[in-house]
């Protein structure tokens, strides 16, 4: 007797009652994957195509024939690629002073390296632009020199393409800096000893066999680029330089008739540009999936001399001070001022601001509940589902699952203004006639942090589960221990630290979100992002720089006793294996 | 407790790692699994365990069905213990944690071992000499401490079958050697049957009362650890477990002539019908003298490896290479010219023959 090749699971684990048990249940999941995570997607499509009268291309014939349209389109396409080159250039040089370069403190050159992801961009934004202020640290230095010199103008494309440059370096970093290592050690020897100079042997052997992982990481941050929200909205609103996913944003506050057609017409554009991107990146994926069974060699391959080794060292250490310390100092001091414009010195000094945000603004006491609230339920549920889901992917692969997990990986990929787009017509009404009273609820926003980010979960968990041998489950199949007992004895204790990992991932990600939450938000669903961006908007650039403050201070926190909690936990487990 | 496997065959898609097999496993006796990587042996302990399902043909245990490809007993519901290749241990248990964990939950623990859990644990953590380790994580303990929690694990609910998965193959040499009579005593003092898969030759000829040899998904031989040795029934297992030269020939009646030397005859020691029927008789390395001044096939020393004991040598005659084991004390030259000898064959080997109590197999595709 054959079973069909789905039925037909990994590692020769059939277990055939499971199968009729679990065929109306993975049914029942698929149509409600697709209802959840396809069927959005399809309605925002579809909403382009119509207008007042009926099935048209109307909405497309008059964006199409509109010059600021294309000059949008222009817009994105030139900041995106800009901020990419930029992002490959930095990624590209972290990532080989890391994987070949013999530097002291890499440890923490990592943490700063990755910083750029628990920050989220809009209040590196601030930041940043609370460095350039024209009352700002650097202009006071600056002012003491001779001569005229103007401050950078950061609301501009060179501006945007700068910080969104470096945010997404980290992107390339990480794509990048384990290809590196995976290349074979010897292949640079044999080079070098073929006659080439270590720099010929970069360019002709370490590079062209980097170059998959390199392009890989720069079609990523492109698309990081296209979806970007925060960025183009603190710099470019304010310049009046828009980029697609702030012009959708823009539409759909503009409201109007056609608001929603002409929304999800740039929508589709942007779409179609993030699936060129994707589709770009996935064929990269595959062609480097050849070479991906290679081991990781961390031993760094080129020995500087003292005197080369301390001044790179110095290069990377400002870098980080520069990038990821001054712009935060600099946004903390707007925050202890106790009104704009004013110098910062000692006497002017006040803690007003932070006496507003957390005790006096219900704003802002209402926005971190909600969205303390938001990322905990969508942790806790996502971390769920999404941990059943990995184990079931991994432990029993099939095409359903596989397809499932493209699903499920749609949303995240798409731009975030796209995706809240689509929850938008979709939740409004569910079916035509009905409207549950989703939008403009808090369910609105937990449906979409949850559709958007399920898969951090899914991949932070399938890598858990990866970490675990069969065997072990075996060994509590044969003990007696199966189910439940199974679970809660061997495979949560097991899996905990790496599903906390990506749990917190979600955790953070969804805390912080602005995209989703800026055009899914109602007067009793603000979050943490909308609130400092209605600030900004506003023009109480103190109150949204004491809001961020608080915020990053409550990250840092967060991600440092995440850290301590996992050193306990290996601590626990009686640390490196003894062989 | 007996196990019967009856035409249980397993298919992978279009590849077939099990055909046919039939075997069954007696109670209390030490049955060893030996083939080479891919032959099904780790198929078959995994279909014997209840991980997997039999494409076609039934498993039972004690005269119970409990696997077939429409049943299927789950493995906790079977009363096996096993000891996996990787050991499995789990990360976050300490030994005396692993040791308790199936006498929590084993479905067929006996009542008083569970009321007294502490004794059984200290009895378990004695016969695997861990008593004073017992608080320590597995990343704590040794390679060989940890094959011990391993098989600790396995015994303490104590089961009527201990199924092993190649349970040395992670140790170092030495440390192989020594874990080996560790097993004997093991399997004296708990009387289970033990169904011990492995690629060792070494180790099946030296634990198992009864050896399955297969080879590509089917059984090539069953039978005794001498009977496998000294009488192989097909050429696969001559080579395999005896490491025996297989010499082209022809039999007429009860003697074998030589291709390469069809001036002498050998007498039938118990040769088996399958090798005869390929004109095949089988010398192993210890069975052939070198000669210099005249013999039976002449050849040419091509290589010598030293091995303690004694020296092995390739020797290069018209039919092919073939390899010898002489005392170090015969010493040849590479190069040199010589001639080899079938030795008589020893009395004990003799006597079987004419009682004939090798196993027959039966059929295997």
């Amino acid at each position: 007797m054959n079973h069909p090749p789905f039925f037909f699971y990994g590692k020769g684990r059939v277990e055939p009652r499971a199968i009729w048990l679990s065929f109306p249940i993975r049914t029942v999941a698929f149509l409600g994957l697709v209802m959840l995570f396809v069927w959005p997607i399809a309605r925002l499509v579809a909403l382009g195509f119509t207008s007042e009268h009926g099935v048209s291309l109307e909405n497309y014939q008059r964006i199409f024939s509109d010059p600021l349209t294309w000059q949008v389109v222009a817009n994105t396409l030139v900041i995106s690629t800009g901020s990419t080159v930029l992002a490959t250039i930095l990624g590209l040089f972290f990532a080989w002073l890391m994987a070949y370069v013999n530097l002291r403190g890499k440890k923490l050159m990592q943490l700063f390296i990755v910083l750029p992801f628990i920050i989220p961009s809009y209040i590196t934004t601030l930041a940043w632009t609370q460095l350039f202020n024209e009352n700002g640290i650097l202009a006071q230095v600056l002012a003491l020199l001779p001569g005229q010199v103007h401050l950078w103008n950061l609301y501009s494309y060179t501006g945007m393409i700068f910080i969104l440059g470096i945010t997404h370096y980290p992107l390339v970093y990480l794509f990048t800096v384990n290809v590196l290592r995976k290349i074979p050690r010897e292949m640079e020897q044999a080079c070098r000893a073929s006659g080439a100079s270590k720099g010929v042997t970069f360019c002709k052997v370490t590079l062209p066999m980097a170059l998959p992982g390199i392009a890989s990481g720069a079609f990523l941050a492109f698309l990081a680029g296209l979806d970007n929200f925060g960025i183009p909205a603190f710099l470019g609103i304010p310049a009046h330089i828009s980029v697609l996913s702030t012009h959708i944003y823009q539409q759909m506050i503009g409201f109007g008739p056609d608001a929603f057609g002409r929304a999800s017409v740039f929508s589709v554009l942007l779409g179609v540009l993030a699936l060129i991107g994707m589709l770009g990146q996935w064929l990269l994926q595959r062609m480097f999936k050849v070479g991906s069974t290679a081991s990781i060699d961390r031993q760094p391959r080129d020995q500087l001399s003292g005197f080369s080794q301390r001044f790179l060292e110095c290069t990377v250490w400002l870098f980080f001070i520069a990038t990821a310390m001054v712009p935060f100092l600099a946004m903390m001091m707007t925050s202890l001022l106790p009104a704009y414009g004013l110098t910062f010195t000692m006497q002017n000094l006040s803690l007003k601001n932070y006496g507003f945000v957390l005790f006096e603004s219900p704003d802002t006491q209402l926005a971190i509940r909600n969205s303390v609230q938001l990322a905990l339920v969508t942790t806790l549920i996502g971390s769920v589902i999404g941990t059943l889901f990995a184990y079931n992917q991994v432990r029993r692969p099939s095409r359903w699952l596989k397809m499932s997990e493209t699903f499920m990986s749609l949303p995240y990929a798409l731009p975030g203004t796209v995706m809240a787009l689509s929850m938008i017509f979709v939740w409004m009404e569910p079916i035509p006639g009905w409207n549950p009273g989703i939008y403009g609820s808090m369910t609105i926003l937990f449906l979409a942090y949850f559709t958007r980010f399920l898969i951090l979960q899914v991949r932070g968990s399938v890598t858990a589960v990866l970490q675990v041998d069969v065997s072990m489950e075996e060994a509590s199949h044969v003990s007696g221990a199966t189910g439940w007992t199974k679970w809660r004895k061997i495979l949560i204790p097991l899996l905990l630290p790496g599903i906390l990992s990506g749990a917190a991932l979600l955790f953070l990600t969804a805390l912080t979100e602005l995209t989703v939450s800026a055009l899914l938000y109602s007067a009793q669903s603000k979050t943490i992002g909308v609130v400092i961006f209605s600030y900004e908007q506003a023009g109480y650039t103190m109150l949204s720089s004491a809001f961020s403050s608080l915020i990053v201070l409550i990250i840092l926190i967060g991600f440092a006793l995440l850290a301590l909690a996992q050193t306990l936990w290996r601590r626990k487990e009686g640390g490196h294996h003894v062989h | 407790m007996s196990i019967n496997i009856t035409n249980v065959g397993r298919r992978f898609a279009r590849f077939a790692a099990l055909k046919r097999i039939n075997l069954t496993i007696k109670d209390g006796e030490f049955l060893a699994i030996l083939g080479p990587s891919g032959c099904g042996k780790t198929t078959l302990l995994r279909l014997i365990a209840g991980f997997d399902t039999p494409s076609e043909g039934t498993i039972e245990m004690e005269g119970n069905k409990v696997s077939s490809p429409k049943h299927h007993l789950p493995t906790e519901k079977r009363n096996i213990g096993m000891v996996f290749q990787s050991f499995a241990l789990w990360p976050h248990m300490t030994v005396r944690k692993h040791i308790e964990f199936p006498l929590k939950h084993h479905q067929f623990v006996n009542q008083s071992l569970r009321k007294n859990m502490e004794q059984r644990t200290n009895d378990v953590l004695k016969i695997i000499k861990l008593q004073d380790l017992a608080g320590r994580m597995p990343a704590e303990l040794s390679g060989g401490q940890r094959q011990r929690v391993a098989l600790g694990r396995a015994i303490a609910p104590e089961p009527k079958v201990l199924l092993m998965d190649e349970p040395l193959s992670s140790l170092d040499a030495e440390l192989r050697i020594a874990m080996r009579s560790e097993l004997q005593e093991i399997h004296r003092l708990t009387g289970t049957s033990i169904v011990y898969v492995t690629h060792d030759q070494g180790e099946a000829l030296a634990m198992a009362d009864r050896i399955v040899v297969m080879n590509q998904g089917s059984i090539e031989q069953i039978g005794t650890p001498q009977e496998i040795y000294t009488h192989p029934r097909t050429s696969f297992v001559a080579h395999f477990v005896g490491k025996a030269n297989l010499l082209k020939g022809s039999w007429q009646g009860r003697r074998f002539f030589p291709e390469e030397a069809a001036h002498i005859s050998w007498p039938d020691f118990g040769v088996s019908k399958e090798l005869k029927q390929e004109s095949i008789y089988p010398v192993r390395p210890e069975q052939f003298f070198i000669r210099r001044d005249g013999g039976e096939i002449p050849g040419t020393i091509t290589n010598r490896q030293y091995q303690g004991k004694a020296m092995r040598y390739t020797v290069q005659t018209a039919g092919g290479s073939r390899q010898v084991d002489t005392d170090l004390t015969d010493y040849f030259q590479l190069g040199e010219s010589v001639f080899l000898v079938f030795k008589t064959i020893p009395l004990a080997d003799a006597k079987e023959v004419e009682t004939g109590r090798s196993e027959n197999v039966g059929e295997s595709v």
